[in-house]
């Protein structure tokens, strides 16, 4: 980021500094350096397994290298399609993360103030216990009211064995990323062209990247299959961003707009291509449902580029240029999907615009558009799923159009708070998940933590929510544990899984471990409480007798079996693929005839003619099976049946404020890579991105510590003058900041989004608008 | 024997700095922000938000050059700085004694102290901890997700990067010096 000083202008005066310094190493270097002292080959007994990252959440390929014992190195796994032989710089970073010295290592049971940090270790046999007579009490004051117990998780493959015990305990809150992450997204291309899909990079000629960053907020297979390309041979990107990202960089056009005003621009574009009819007419004669009243809508509304500029600040013959390419590229051009939304309240509507707008070119199902892909299916595994009588519907369920069963995080936490929940919540659930720094407004999520009886998280590093929580249950790291195998579907599908590549340290444990610890111990004590208040219960026990009814509501069922044995059963229709998972980490039918080295670099996965570009016949999965232009049963809802700008979108900032956004770079996932040391080596902290003409204004240069404020709290971060970004807006890379003390190198550390963005939700999934807030700052 | 080369395709480089990771993980550098073997060199963007030229922002992954006729080499006053019988400019530990006169002879800024070997040390090709071995890569070029590196023998006419280099055009970075760079970025 800033200019490097040269290491030989550096060494003056430093020499005797670092030949005296005495430096802490990390294991691995401690490994090295007793390698190097022993011999230069040290092959014997390396041994190499294959696995899955999970330093963010691609779940890319790897080899883990182990020597004596000891993680050393994972190299790139060229058998996986998705991720095509690479690692990113997390991705080798992976082996900090197993020898963290910060990990949590033994269960831990509060022990003073909530909040205060203090811990005292217990067994696990205590630890369960604890939490067993904990919940028993809550339940039998509520009545058997499972959902006064919420579940929460992030993402992950292992997500999927958590959610086993939340439906098994019968709550229905579940509550995920969803709502902080993609659900508009997902959403807006699922019910207008039938699913989010896949899009095809490697063929595209034309691409639309707005907002999203993939030079540095890399989703495989899309970073390396485009900006293998981009340069010089053939494809053309534009950038759409208030802020010019890596991807800008290697962007043939860089379009900066205002922040929040990408729908304004997506109309516009829609404008050129129906009024001057450049747009695919036979795939819209055979595939759009109501065109002509989007056509009309459009037309009527008059969102030309004219109307766009005054809104976006994009010059009106940039989005004519933009336009036309894109048509005269089409059907391989891409109004690229994105993730990490939600940015503003219309954010649903503006990926719906943004799946006609790309639909509208046929780049739908076909070589070179979004595809759909194919999927090998696995095989389910049955877990108890008893019904309790007692256990009420969502509380969070009316605060947005359609809260699906991932749930509003925001919103649910925020009714809670305001006291509108109609029954008490209790407890929460919390597995790998980190609300205090991924949900806005810090403040109110610890208010929310502390005002439960029982926080319960199960996580590898202590997060700023793990010091608010009640129990600690420690996960070993995905290094050390064999997680469900996962289908990845695409156009390149194939099936991967994580391998343990070594055991657990200290007294960690695998989530499945955990679950199945834990409902050992607490399944009958939890039982007992539903035969005291359930009336259903109570007639079945009279009829079939107890034994027979505490089977349906046994909640150990679900975790009998090892994660090997419920692995093997998943892949049980393909002959060979266990062999090949445990040896390869990776199988799909036919890949020892498919599978070929092409040079030093790249591999071919598929043959061209079997690559699932267009697999629906003409039938998109959406309710009509075309495109859909108009959504009128969201209406009564109060989302507009199709995509329109209103003025409240245009938010005013005040003079010597900015409208803050964030982000990511590729060297830092979230609050979970913040303390890793290989990463901080990298990049020591996050920035404030400021324009340089209002940093000189002001007085602040380089380095300069600035306080930045928001209505609902304050952040103190280094600055970062640079004409990257306008005037009136502010940028900093999200999961720093943490306050979490047990972090050596993270606490503390730069800028924590999570404490100044504003909890403000957008209508139709209840999901938080990440670019609404407005901040001031001031030199510390 | 070989003569190992390492060509770039620097303009598919992203700036993600995998390389870097990957390189402080296999040759156990320390990790504090002043240790590094290689590096992605960026330039600070020209012109005013919102005029930027694109152009303007390139970055170039970098690392030693391996120089057929190498400074740092010929400074050297204990024959610490060698090169080996792959064309591979190494540096023996037990013969460096940090005079640092490599450090300032070298026009590309590649090596630095490190503080775990004693050593002024910089990029050797992954030569102990791959070569020796007898893999094909450096940690460097696996990991890249753009696939920027090709890695391999110059004296072999039907290696990967003796093709390319036959066919496309490249530049060597300071090479009117005379070191003659084995690093090639290609155009």
């Amino acid at each position: 980021m800033k200019v490097e000083v040269s290491r030989r202008r550096f060494l003056q005066g430093s020499i005797a500094l670092t030949i005296a310094g005495g430096y802490a190493m990390s294991p691995s270097e401690i490994l090295a350096s007793a390698k190097a002292k022993a011999s230069e080959s040290g092959q014997a007994g390396r041994k190499k397994i294959a696995t899955l990252c999970e330093m963010c959440v691609n779940k890319c390929a790897a080899f883990a290298y182990v020597e004596d014992g000891v993680v050393t190195k994972l190299d790139p796994n060229p058998y996986f399609p998705k991720s095509r032989n690479m690692l990113c710089p997390r991705g080798n970073a992976g082996v900090q993360a197993l020898y963290d010295p910060d990990r949590l290592k033994y269960p831990l049971i509060r022990d003073g103030e909530k909040g205060s940090g203090k811990f005292k270790r217990v067994s696990w046999d205590e630890a369960y216990k604890y939490i067993g007579d904990k919940l028993a009490q809550i339940l039998d004051e509520e009545h058997d009211n499972r959902s006064t117990v919420a579940f929460c998780a992030g993402e992950g493959v292992a997500e999927h064995t958590f959610k086993n015990f939340f439906t098994g305990f019968g709550s229905s809150h579940f509550l995920n990323h969803a709502s902080l992450c993609l659900a508009t997204t997902v959403s807006g291309y699922a019910l207008t062209i039938g699913g989010y899909g896949s899009a095809d990079l490697v063929n595209a000629d034309y691409v639309i990247m707005a907002g999203a960053n993939r030079a540095e907020a890399i989703v495989t297979p899309d970073t390396m299959d485009f900006f293998k390309r981009t340069i010089g041979r053939g494809a053309k990107l534009i950038t759409v961003d208030p802020r010019f990202t890596n991807t800008a960089a290697k962007s043939d056009k860089w379009i900066p707009l205002k922040v929040g005003t990408d729908l304004a621009f997506v109309l516009a574009l829609t404008y050129v291509a129906i009024n001057e009819e450049i747009y695919n007419k036979q795939f819209v004669a055979t595939s759009f449902n109501n065109f002509e009243a989007y056509k009309n809508h459009i037309l009527s509304s008059g969102y030309t580029p004219e109307w766009a500029q005054k809104i976006t600040g994009i010059p009106a013959q940039d989005i004519y240029e933009v336009a036309r390419t894109f048509m005269s590229h089409a059907p391989r051009a891409i109004y690229y999907q994105g993730r990490r939304t939600t940015w503003s309240k219309n954010d649903f509507q503006l990926r719906r615009a943004q799946a006609l707008f790309s639909a509208l070119g046929g780049g739908v199902d076909v070589k070179g558009g979004i595809c759909f892909g194919k999927n090998l299916p696995l095989i389910g595994h049955d877990v108890p799923s008893p019904i309790y009588d007692n256990a009420k519907s969502r509380i969070d369920k009316n605060e947005a159009a359609v809260v699906g069963g991932s749930g509003s995080w925001v919103g649910f936490r925020n009714m809670i708070l305001e006291g509108r929940n109609p029954y008490p919540i209790r407890a929460l659930f919390n597995y790998k998940h980190n609300p205090m720094s991924n949900m806005p407004n810090s403040r109110k999520t610890a208010e929310f933590l502390k005002k439960l009886d029982l926080v319960v998280t199960i996580d590898t590093m202590p997060s700023d929510t793990v010091m608010l929580s009640d129990v600690i249950l420690p996960e070993c790291t995905y290094l050390e544990r064999t997680d469900p195998v996962k289908s990845f579907g695409g156009i390149e599908p194939a099936i991967a899984q994580r391998n343990k590549v070594v055991e657990p340290l200290f007294e960690t444990k695998a989530v499945i471990d955990i679950m199945r610890g834990l409902t050992k111990n607490i399944s009958k004590q939890l039982f007992a409480v539903t035969k005291k208040y359930d009336t259903e219960v109570q007639d079945a026990i009279e009829k079939d007798g107890e034994e027979s009814v505490y089977g349906d509501f046994d909640l150990t069922k679900a975790f009998y079996e090892s994660q090997e044995e419920l692995n093997h059963h998943a892949v049980a229709n393909y002959p060979d693929a266990v062999q090949a998972l445990e040896e390869k980490g990776v199988y799909y039918p036919d890949m020892d005839k498919y599978f070929k080295k092409l040079n030093v670099n790249n591999y071919e996965y598929y043959p061209e003619s079997k690559k699932a570009y267009s697999v629906k016949n003409g039938k998109l999965a959406t309710p009509s099976g075309k495109v859909e232009c108009k959504i009128d049963s969201l209406v009564s809802k109060g989302i507009d049946a199709m995509p329109l700008w209103k003025d409240e979108y245009l938010k005013e900032i005040p003079d010597g404020k900015f409208n803050f956004i964030t982000g990511r770079h590729a060297q830092f996932t979230q609050s979970g890579s913040s303390n890793n040391k290989l990463l901080l080596s990298l990049v020591p902290t996050n920035y404030a991105w400021i324009n340089k003409r209002v940093a000189t204004k002001r007085g602040i240069k380089f380095g300069d510590l600035i306080e930045v404020s928001s209505k609902v709290g304050k952040t103190t971060i280094r600055a970062y003058p640079t004409e990257k970004i306008g005037q009136d807006t502010l940028f900093f890379v999200h999961g720093f900041g943490n306050a979490s003390s047990d972090l050596t190198l993270a606490h503390d550390n730069g800028g924590n989004d999570a404490n100044i963005l504003e909890d403000i939700i957008e209508p139709m999934h209840g999901a938080t608008c990440l670019h609404e807030t407005i901040v001031e700052i001031r030199k510390v | 024997m070989a003569r190992f080369a390492m060509a770039l395709d620097y303009k598919n480089c992203i700036n993600c700095r995998a390389c870097e990771s990957a390189c402080k993980q296999e040759n156990g550098i320390l990790l504090d922000k002043d240790h590094y073997r290689i590096w992605v060199g960026v330039k600070e963007i020209e012109g005013e938000f919102p005029n930027l030229s694109i152009a303007s922002q390139a970055y170039y992954p970098s690392q030693c050059q391996h120089c057929d006729n190498a400074p740092c080499q010929q400074v050297c006053p204990t024959n610490a700085t060698y090169y080996d019988q792959n064309g591979v400019v190494r540096i023996n530990p037990e013969q460096c004694i940090l005079c640092t006169y490599c450090i300032n002879a070298c026009p590309y800024d590649a090596r630095y102290v490190d503080n775990r070997t004693i050593t002024v040390d910089k990029c050797n090709f992954c030569a102990d901890t791959r070569l020796a071995n007898g893999e094909t890569t450096t940690a460097c070029q696996a990991t890249c997700p753009t696939k920027v590196r090709i890695f391999g023998d110059l004296d072999d006419p039907n290696s990967e990067i003796s093709q390319v280099l036959s066919k496309r055009e490249y530049k060597q970075i300071k090479a009117g010096l005379g070191t003659k760079p084995k690093l090639f970025y290609l155009i």
